[in-house]
């Protein structure tokens, strides 16, 4: 066993700080709102981000249903209406073009960085932990590095426009606020998830599924487990949650077993049927509508309209396939 | 008090009904949990010190619905750190960023709207492949391959400026841009031993009793990768010819 001695520290507390940076980066968008007085909600707007940054700085020593509680109060503030965009000074078209040719492609540099050195991070990471059977995740190294890039690249970009840090922020919270409320979207469905399951809404859909199918036509049984993959991850937004109900429920029972079918191969098939549930379900927010407010399109179900054709196009292929190799092998 | 187990799907209903209206998506979600928790006999509260054995609100030995939310929104606030990134991107776009990616794009010939997804999709692919996970819509979307897209499409129309391009060519090229970006990431990340779903695969059919290997999964990700970019290829290329046909339209005009 590999140990050394400065290693020696709970990979969590990495993740720890991560969540504080956040939450120090929203506290601060929380404060610029409050003293926005042209936005007309700069209360209620003001509230709902200071909530939020309570939450990543203390959201793991906070009792959940303290928690639990703040998570109602943001959805009623939002709900009553209560918050609403202010004023960002925005610079006009021309001055654009001009910054555009006086620092010409420079301006690439900081953008990149956040992706390289989460990749690097992640990277590193991973090499940690297979040399050194470091308790690391990968994931948990892509999201280290994207806040220690973030945190470096505000330094570069701050010091090659010779901007203030107050301009950088209020350019932050520009884009926050064009997105708005959507922001919490992936972690509340999240959370609805976990309800779901608490409640067996899971098993619900899973036994109606069992219940229709017809057990001897092999292209029906196929069918039905792509379909049900489906449906499944549409309701939880989220294919890994479908999968082991289905591979439990359908696939193993009345695929694998009686027709003999490679279990590796189907079981990937049933798995990327799944995504053509995210790729059309508002429940997969962060992939779906969360995109479609960072891009402020005016449709919010725009993205998804797109990935239709696509999904459904290769959804049948799934089933095809998967029909196909099963008789094949 | 006991309700029928079918009334728990109201949840479902709920968030249905309240997306498909448009209304506020935070309190639908909320509701929706509160109301299926409620209607499965869970109860608001765990049991703390100072609530304990009252009706509906507490029961013995039962996590609460609302403690359930607090615990799975802290658990999961690692899907929202890319608010730090948005100082950057936002800093840079007041000096030009988008303005720069365009005029970047359109010194490159042969670049249009379609293709350039096509590149980003198989880009995300290669890094689902060599294991990286990464969100791309905050890094890569937003900030580049946005911004590229409307240079592409300024080139392709033979406009100067984002303006001059039809309102709906550009919620178009937005939802395009997202798309590529999860195309590449679903489909292309079952092509690494390490990634989640592989992982989740692996387990789930050990835990059935069938012991595979990591490879032969990876392997049999093969096809359906393949596919997902000659779809990919597909769509955005009806995209630019969407945009030929414009032109066209003009020249003749």
């Amino acid at each position: 066993m590999h140990s050394f001695a400065f290693f020696a520290f709970d990979p969590k507390h990495l993740l720890e700080i991560v969540y504080v940076v956040t939450g120090l980066t929203l506290l601060i968008f929380a404060i610029m709102s409050f003293l926005d007085n042209k936005n007309p909600r700069r209360f209620g707007t003001g509230i709902f981000w200071l909530i939020l940054a309570i939450i990543f700085v203390l959201g793991t020593v906070l009792p959940h249903w303290v928690t639990g509680l703040m998570v109602l109060a943001m959805a009623g503030i939002d709900g009553a209406g209560r918050i609403a965009k202010g004023d960002y000074n925005e610079p006009s078209k021309s001055t654009l073009l001009e910054h555009a040719r006086r620092l010409g492609d420079k301006i690439f540099l900081p953008v990149l960085l956040i992706p390289i050195i989460t990749i690097l991070a992640a990277a590193t990471f991973r090499l940690l932990n297979q040399f050194l059977n470091f308790s690391l995740d990968t994931n948990q190294g892509a999201l280290v590095g994207l806040v220690v890039g973030s945190l470096i690249a505000m330094a570069i970009c701050m010091g090659m426009t010779k901007s203030s840090p107050k301009l950088m922020m209020n350019e932050g919270r520009r884009l926050n606020d064009a997105m708005g409320t959507v922001t919490i979207l992936p972690q509340l469905l999240a959370s609805l998830g976990v309800v779901f399951t608490a409640a067996k809404v899971g098993d619900l859909i899973a036994g109606g599924i069992t219940h229709v199918i017809p057990e001897h036509s092999l292209f029906l049984l196929v069918l039905a487990n792509c379909l049900g993959m489906s449906m499944f991850t549409i309701i939880m937004g989220n294919s890994f949650a479908a999968f082991p109900v289905i591979a439990t429920g359908v696939l193993a029972p009345l695929i694998i077993k009686p027709f003999g079918a490679n279990p590796a191969m189907v079981a990937i098939i049933t798995l990327t049927a799944g995504s053509s549930g995210t790729l059309i379900t508002p429940m997969a927010a962060n992939f779906n509508i969360l995109p479609a407010a960072l891009l402020n399109m005016k449709d919010q179900y725009g993205v998804i309209k797109f990935q239709l054709p696509y999904a459904a196009t290769i959804w049948a292929a799934h089933v095809i396939l998967m029909w196909l190799m099963i008789r094949w092998f | 008090m006991h309700f029928p187990v079918w009334l728990k799907l109201l949840g479902i209903v709920i968030v249905i009904i309240g997306l498909a209206l448009k209304l506020r998506t935070t309190l639908v979600v909320v509701v929706a949990a509160l109301v299926t928790g409620l209607l499965s006999g869970l109860p608001l509260f765990s049991e703390h010190s100072f609530i304990s054995g009252i009706p509906f609100i507490t029961k013995p030995g039962q996590e609460g619905i609302i403690d359930m939310l607090g615990r799975a929104f802290s658990d999961t606030r690692f899907v929202t750190l890319f608010i730090v990134t948005l100082p950057v991107v936002g800093l840079a776009e007041r000096f030009g960023l988008q303005e720069r990616s365009a005029m970047l794009i359109r010194r490159v010939s042969g670049a249009t709207v379609g293709r350039l997804q096509i590149v980003y999709q198989m880009f995300r692919i290669a890094m689902g492949a060599l294991g990286l996970r990464l969100n791309g819509h905050p890094v890569f979307v937003r900030p580049l391959v946005f911004p590229m897209s409307v240079g592409a499409a300024e080139k392709s129309l033979g406009v100067s400026g984002e303006s001059e391009i039809p309102e709906k060519s550009i919620e178009r090229i937005k939802a395009a841009n997202a798309a590529g970006e999860n195309y590449g990431n679903f489909y292309g990340q079952n092509l690494s031993l390490v990634q989640a779903g592989i992982l989740l695969v692996f387990n789930t059919l050990k835990g059935l009793g069938y012991q595979v290997s990591l490879v032969s999964l990876v392997l049999f990700a093969i096809p359906i990768a393949t596919l997902s970019l000659i779809l990919g290829v597909i769509q955005f290329s009806l995209m630019d010819r969407f945009y030929r046909k414009k032109e066209a339209n003009k020249t003749n005009a």
